[in-house]
């Protein structure tokens, strides 16, 4: 078994590390980074929990090799929040009460982020249709769904109703 | 685990020599959706895993009417193309998001039923897969490769490089009925591309999922749709020879039962909007 040495960019930092073959960008990320934000669920790519920005794109991380993000850009919910206080998203998550045990949170966070970049005033089917395989099982999901319509009013400088 | 090697070759060649020089104990993977869960759960444990995502099988374009779409091109890119709109459908309607910007059309053909909605789709629109191997390529219809069970096609040494669809000329629609709107695993999944002349079926291709181990196509029901309107009678008939065929599993998503009832409701939406895209088309 050789190990590998993986070098990509996590958020604004560079990080390197040894990896042992076919280690999970997920498995790195808590335990060799210790970036826990990102969650260990399913294992199957069926949760959503283990969600992170491969170059702005949401993925996996459960089944992704690091070395295939070697060179990449990866974003997690620890990048994703500012140096001081939340970014507009997570702050519409905390007023929204988008979240009981916050398994899912991070996972959310990422699908979120990736959404509005791409789609500013999403409908409430492509907010659905972006979160399907992000997994909630305190929520119902309704509270989730409200949270990205938030962000997104917020961020259009509209109504905080939602309309 | 038990993985001592992941090797990812930077060109087909170098996959190749991959795949003859490690003969024993070798899983080939693509996007990593359906291998890696197994490798995660301790169900497979391979000593040596190869990814094909820097293999340079990722090209997708128009050539003389046909869609070449190298193996390892993401559902997500399938998605966003417009030369075969059923296909996006297709890519569309199969996992997540986070799923999709992974899984490969290629891998998708291996995908075991209730997955593999792609491939139902390519099945309904005639594709061909193109294999390599350091013996040289050949290249045959998907219908042949899905016969069984996918792998057991393909020799040891050979790999799908490319599918190619031929640009469809009439009609094609395409629908999956799962347990919820995104994301499920498919209760039935249902393609169907058709040639009209003179208001009657000259030519029928209709491919059902999650209707058996692997994607089929309904030939008894092509042939009651071969010759006759796409009226509601024809319809019926096809819809019903289409739910009597396969053999559908029972399991976490749907009984066998349902599946049938459902078969037969889907395939006759779908040909349903064929007659109406028809209707519409002549206008």
């Amino acid at each position: 078994m050789t190990a590998t040495i993986v070098a990509f960019r996590l958020g604004d930092r560079d990080v390197e590390v040894m990896v042992r073959p076919l280690a999970t960008l997920q498995s790195v990320l808590r335990e060799q980074l210790g970036y826990t934000a990102t969650k260990e669920g399913c294992r199957q790519g069926g949760c959503g929990s283990c969600t992170v920005l491969v170059d702005g794109e949401p993925m996996a991380s459960c089944l992704l090799p690091v070395e295939d993000v070697a060179g990449h850009r990866v974003a997690t919910l620890e990048t994703l929040t500012p140096p001081e206080g939340l970014s507009p998203i997570q702050e519409a998550f905390v007023d929204a009460h988008a979240f009981q045990c916050g398994y899912c949170t991070p996972g959310m966070i990422a699908v979120a982020t990736a959404l509005l970049d791409r789609d500013p005033v999403p409908t409430d089917a492509a907010i659905a249709e972006a979160l399907a395989g992000n997994l909630c099982r305190c929520t119902g999901y309704r509270p989730i769904l409200d949270a990205v319509r938030l962000a997104a009013t917020r961020r259009a400088g509209g109504r905080e109703d939602g309309r | 685990m038990t993985v001592t090697s992941y090797v990812r070759p930077g060109s087909l060649p170098e996959a190749l020599d991959v795949l003859d020089r490690e003969v024993e104990s070798l899983m080939v993977m693509a996007g990593g959706t359906t291998v890696m869960p197994r490798i995660n759960e301790g169900v497979a444990f391979p000593r040596v895993v190869m990814s094909l995502r820097q293999a340079g099988l990722d090209g997708l374009g128009v050539e003389d009417d046909v869609l070449r779409i190298g193996a390892t091109t993401t559902l997500t890119r399938l998605a966003g193309q417009d030369a075969i709109a059923m296909l996006a459908d297709a890519a569309r309607s199969t996992g997540s998001w986070t799923i999709r910007n992974l899984a490969t059309v290629g891998g998708n053909l291996f995908t075991p039923s209730p997955g593999g909605d792609v491939a139902v789709a390519l099945l309904a629109l005639d594709a061909t897969v193109t294999l390599a191997s350091s013996r040289g390529g050949r290249t045959i219809p998907l219908a042949a490769l899905s016969r069984d069970a996918p792998g057991d096609r393909l020799a040891g040494d050979e790999l799908v490089v490319e599918l190619r669809v031929p640009v469809p000329r009439g009609p094609t629609a395409f629908e999956k009925l799962g347990r919820k709107r995104s994301d499920s695993p498919a209760v039935v999944t249902v393609a169907a591309a058709v040639r009209l002349r003179d208001g009657l079926v000259s030519e029928a291709r209709l491919a059902l999922g999650a209707m058996g181990p692997h994607p089929v196509r309904a030939t008894q029901a092509e042939r009651a749709l071969v010759g006759s309107r796409l009226d509601r009678a024809t319809i019926a008939a096809a819809a019903d020879a289409a739910a009597e065929g396969g053999e559908p599993a029972t399991d976490a998503i749907a009984t066998g039962w349902y599946r049938r009832r459902m078969a037969r409701l889907v395939v006759a939406r779908v040909l349903g909007r064929l007659a109406a895209a028809e209707v519409g088309g002549r206008r």
